[in-house]
Formats: structure tokens, sequence, C-alpha cells
């Protein structure tokens, strides 16, 4: 049974961790300009359209604001010696690598609705269940955090964790179907995608845009990722006992 | 409780290197307890043991009555660590890390500010409640960093060289703060590598050496295992080195230079006095000076240790990142 004290002290880390890591003006610039960045790389003199794009963008921004600063944020306090205050007190290693996933969560669930408050009205296009594209944003910006403190968990410095980090999320945005569609690509691309958490965010939240919700797979991207955040959170915690002792 | 630390044959292993050899004591609830020897002599790496920041290779551990592996949540909860290096939130003010320590340690809403203020107030940092740690100076984080020890009300305190690197003001409002500790009844573990400090301090001193506990015993008995042993302390005029000649004469059994005066550790101060005396005439010397001396916790040190007590003085790297020990 989780202890109501270790939820508490999980907030109050994700809390610390939000004020000093995540909430700073040159992240929320980055979490804001590089899926734009992406996008505008790869459709400028494609024929694309924007609408049906704006999903891929969303979810991008969640993989920058919650994933990217993630990844930086444990290894940066493992070599700041700051984690040593946090495994000094008594608050168990999972209470801890959850109160980090929680910070990068909420960094990641503001910007990821930020980026919609811009980009779809300035769009044009229709949000056809707004509570269901912003439960698609909940449960992505966990599953990205909890993946950064998982690809984070062995580094102890952040140039150690940065490549790593950055080829994975690079390579997601190619392959989950944020620029090109998943049912285009050739069977093996398409078996990698349905391994990447990123895949389901984006259908997931396709679907509450256009409105053409399958419940099945609805769900199916729901359970997806939160068993991503399981596994990588439970992952994270393993690696981080075996690096730490 | 008889103990509130209880310490049996812990051993560990970096790799090959082995930082700690089966190690076992006692400190006694309400002693200040130090832990004394020279930079990597495995002090810093038994006191993370101690206090869960590093698993054991083998060996057991208690802490408040608390195994350090089946129980470390609970033993955490009467610990209060203080690190050589400072590990607060620079990006944080004073107050909010405080605030936050007091939060992991579950202090209750109501009490957070109050301690914190009281804090604050006490380490005379309450006026740069709201900087940056990272604009305090070495001191004042130290300062710092002991108050988000305090927050929480601990029994037991571990202090890693707590007074390493501080200018001489520093130092003796931390001693001070130390003795104030223990005479309100914490128990107190200390490593350091200042032998005076533990003379000063500690009511018990286990001396440490390549991860072994060489002697332990209360500074006053460590010192009796040198009183076969006497000092003769001479100045010379003109000062020059005379060590190795002086070390050839007969009872003199070690040699040990201390700013402009030389100290001889001698059998019989009587049968001595007569050759330094000649020594200093066939060489045209003038004796400025001659002092028997009593043995020091530093003479106690050397022999026990075979160390020059020059080997405590230097200082230690700082060494910021989690991991290994560095004492």
């Amino acid at each position: 049974m989780v202890k109501t004290k270790s939820i508490i002290q999980a907030v109050h880390i994700a809390k610390k961790d939000a004020k000093v890591y995540f909430f700073k003006w040159p992240n929320v610039t980055f979490g804001l300009f590089l899926p734009a960045i992406i996008y505008l790389a790869f459709s400028v003199g494609r024929p694309t359209e924007i609408s049906s794009t704006i999903p891929g963008l969303v979810a991008m921004a969640a993989l920058f604001g919650a994933g990217a600063i993630q990844s930086i944020a444990l290894p940066l306090e493992r070599a700041k010696g700051t984690f040593d205050r946090l495994l000094a007190a008594p608050v168990s290693l999972t209470t801890i690598i959850v109160g980090k996933a929680l910070g990068g969560f909420f960094f990641g669930v503001v910007l990821s609705l930020a980026y919609s408050l811009i980009v779809i009205p300035l769009s044009g296009a229709t949000l056809t269940y707004p509570l269901l594209f912003a439960f698609g944003i909940i449960l992505s910006s966990f599953a990205f955090s909890a993946l950064g403190a998982c690809i984070s968990a062995p580094f102890r410095d952040i140039p150690e964790a940065m490549p790593p980090a950055t080829l994975l999320r690079v390579s997601m945005v190619f392959l989950s179907g944020v620029l090109i569609p998943v049912a285009t690509m050739p069977n093996v691309l398409q078996l990698i995608a349905y391994l990447l958490p990123l895949t389901y965010a984006v259908d997931m939240m396709q679907q509450a845009m256009t409105g053409q919700i399958v419940s099945q797979l609805f769900l199916l991207d729901s359970a997806a990722l939160i068993l991503f955040s399981v596994f990588f959170l439970t992952a994270a915690v393993l690696i981080l006992k075996r690096t730490i002792h | 409780m008889d103990n509130a630390i209880e310490v049996s044959n812990l051993t560990k292993y970096y790799g090959k290197l082995l930082a700690v050899d089966h190690v076992s004591f006692e400190v006694k609830s309400g002693e200040v307890f130090g832990f004394l020897g020279p930079n990597g002599a495995g002090k810093t790496t038994t006191l993370r043991m101690l206090t869960g920041l590093t698993k054991p290779t083998s060996g057991a551990a208690a802490v408040a009555g608390f195994d350090i592996l089946r129980e470390s949540t609970t033993a955490k909860e009467h610990i209060g660590l203080v690190p050589e290096v400072s590990n607060l939130y620079d990006e944080m003010s004073a107050w909010d890390n405080l605030i936050f320590a007091a939060q992991l340690y579950g202090v209750p809403k109501k009490e957070r500010e109050k301690r914190t203020k009281e804090s604050l107030e006490l380490f005379g940092l309450y006026e740069r409640r709201r900087d940056h740690v990272g604009n305090f100076s070495k001191g004042m984080k130290r300062r710092l960093t002991i108050a988000a020890a305090l927050i929480h009300k601990p029994a037991i305190f571990f202090l890693d060289e707590p007074t390493t690197g501080l200018d001489v003001q520093s130092s003796r409002m931390i001693r001070n703060l130390i003795k104030e500790l223990n005479e309100g009844g914490a128990t107190i573990f200390l490593t350091t590598h200042y032998i005076e400090e533990a003379d000063q301090l500690c009511q018990r001193v286990a001396i440490i050496n390549q991860g072994k506990i060489v002697a332990l015993d209360n500074p006053e008995k460590l010192k009796a295992t040198v009183e076969e042993h006497r000092i003769i302390e001479v100045s010379f005029s003109p000062a020059q080195e005379f060590t190795s000649q002086l070390k050839e004469l007969r009872f003199v059994s070690h040699v040990s230079r201390v700013g402009d005066k030389l100290r001889l550790y001698v059998e019989d101060v009587s049968e001595v006095v007569p050759i330094i005396i000649d020594f200093a005439r066939k060489k045209r010397l003038k004796v400025v000076s001659i002092n028997t001396l009593k043995p020091s916790l530093e003479d106690a040190f050397a022999k026990i240790t075979g160390l020059s007590p020059e080997v405590m003085a230097t200082e230690k790297e700082p060494v910021k990142k989690e991991g290994g020990g560095s004492g």
C-alpha cells in the first residue's frame, strides 16, 4: 500500500525540482520552439496540413518539456552532490524517483497545454474533444518524464547522459507518427514504432483532435502509456540502486 | 538505549580497493565520538555507510537501534547529517533550502516556518534568508548545512570534517555548537583529520588508518600509550637542520621539527639532556630553549599509525560527487 507520507514527500521533491530545474526561461523557450523548428524543417516544401500535425507537435512539446529536462535533472543533481540530501533523508528510492518524475510531468503538462492554447487557435483547427486531448497530454507527459528519469538513471554527469537521451528522443520523433504517419512506414519501422511511447501519445491526441475516436484504440493507447510509465519508473529505481551502491 | 551506534565488521570494497576493512565499534548514547585518520583512511566511507548513502560490502551496523540495511528509512529519521561539502541547492534561497529539508523529514507544516526562522537566526543567516545559497561563502554554507541537519531535531549527528577549510571564527562557532548539541543530549559521530579538534571535542576517539581501526580509547588513555616516551623540545641558534644528526644520539628514538624547534622522543630525559648540551657545545650552538613536554594526542597518533602528524595537516581535495568516499 502506498503511504500518504511517501506521496507527500514525492510531491515536495517534485515542487523542488520544478523550481530548481524545470520552470526556467531557457527550458520554456526550448520546449516551445524546438518542436516548431523540427516541424518547420520537415514540412517546408511538403504538402502537410497544420491541423493534422498539431497532435504531433503537442506530443513533441510534452516529450521535450517533460523528458529532455528530466534526463538532465537527475545526473546534474548527482554531479552536484545534492542527490545525497535526498538519499540521506528518510525517503525511499521509489519515492525519490516518483517525485522527480512528477516534477517533469508538471512541466510537460504546462508546456503542452500552453502549446495547444497557442497553436490550435492560430491554425484555425478544431479540437473536437478537449478533455480527452488534455487526458492524452497528462498520460504522455508522465510517460515521457518517467522515460527521462529512466535513461538518465545510470549516469552521474550531464555529458554522459546527453548523447543517449538526445539520440532516443530524435529517433522517436521520426519513428512515432509525428511527422510521417506510422501506417505509411515499412513493416520493420512500424514494429519499432509500437515499442515507443510517443506513438501512443500521438495516436491518442489525434483521435481526440479529429473526433474519430475508436474506443478500444483509445483505451489501448492509455493503457500503453500507463504501462510504459510503470516500466520506466521501475527500471529507473533498479538502475539507480545498482549505480548508487 | 545504551549504544546509539553499533558497528560490527563493516567492510567496503570499491571494485578491488578495500576502503574499510572489518571495522567494529560502538558509540554510546550522548557521546561525542571522533573518527580520526589521514585523508583516504576510510573515515568518510564509514560515515556514508552508517548514514545510508553507501551500501556496505559486508558486515552490519545499527543506528538508533535500527539496522542500516533492513530499516534504513527508519534509521534515517533519527540522523542529522552534515557532509563535508555542502549538498544544499545553490539555486534555492537559504529559507527554501531549510523548508525543503523540513518537508523531507516530515516536520509538521505549522512547525516548519517556526523552526526555519529560529535556525536561521541561531546561525546568523536570517538577514540573508532570501539570497540564493550559491552566493554564500563556504562558512555560511557550512552553517546552513548544519541548520538543515538540525531542522528535524535528530538524536544522532554525523559530521564529516565539519571545520575543514573554514576560517578560525567559523571553526570555533561550529566546535561550540557541537559541544552545545552534546550538552543537550545528542550523540555526535565526528570525522576529522584535525588531531587537536578530536582532542578538544571527543570523549572517545577511534584512529583509522588504511581502512582499519588501529586504536580506540579516550584521548587521555591514547596519550598514555606514549608516556614511556618523553619529549624534549629544543631550539638552537643558529637554527640549522640537525634532525638526522640528533637521531643518531643515544636514547633518542625519533626526532621531528615543529617550527624552529626540534622534538626529540627519548626514553630517559635525564640521560639525554646532558647529551644535547654536549652536542650543542661541539657544534658551537647556543641552546635558546629546552623543555620537556607531556605527550599529546598527536604524539599518540604518530606512534600508533607510524605516520607523521604533518600528513594529517594536509587539507584534502574537495569532493562533491555522490559515490566514493574520500577519507
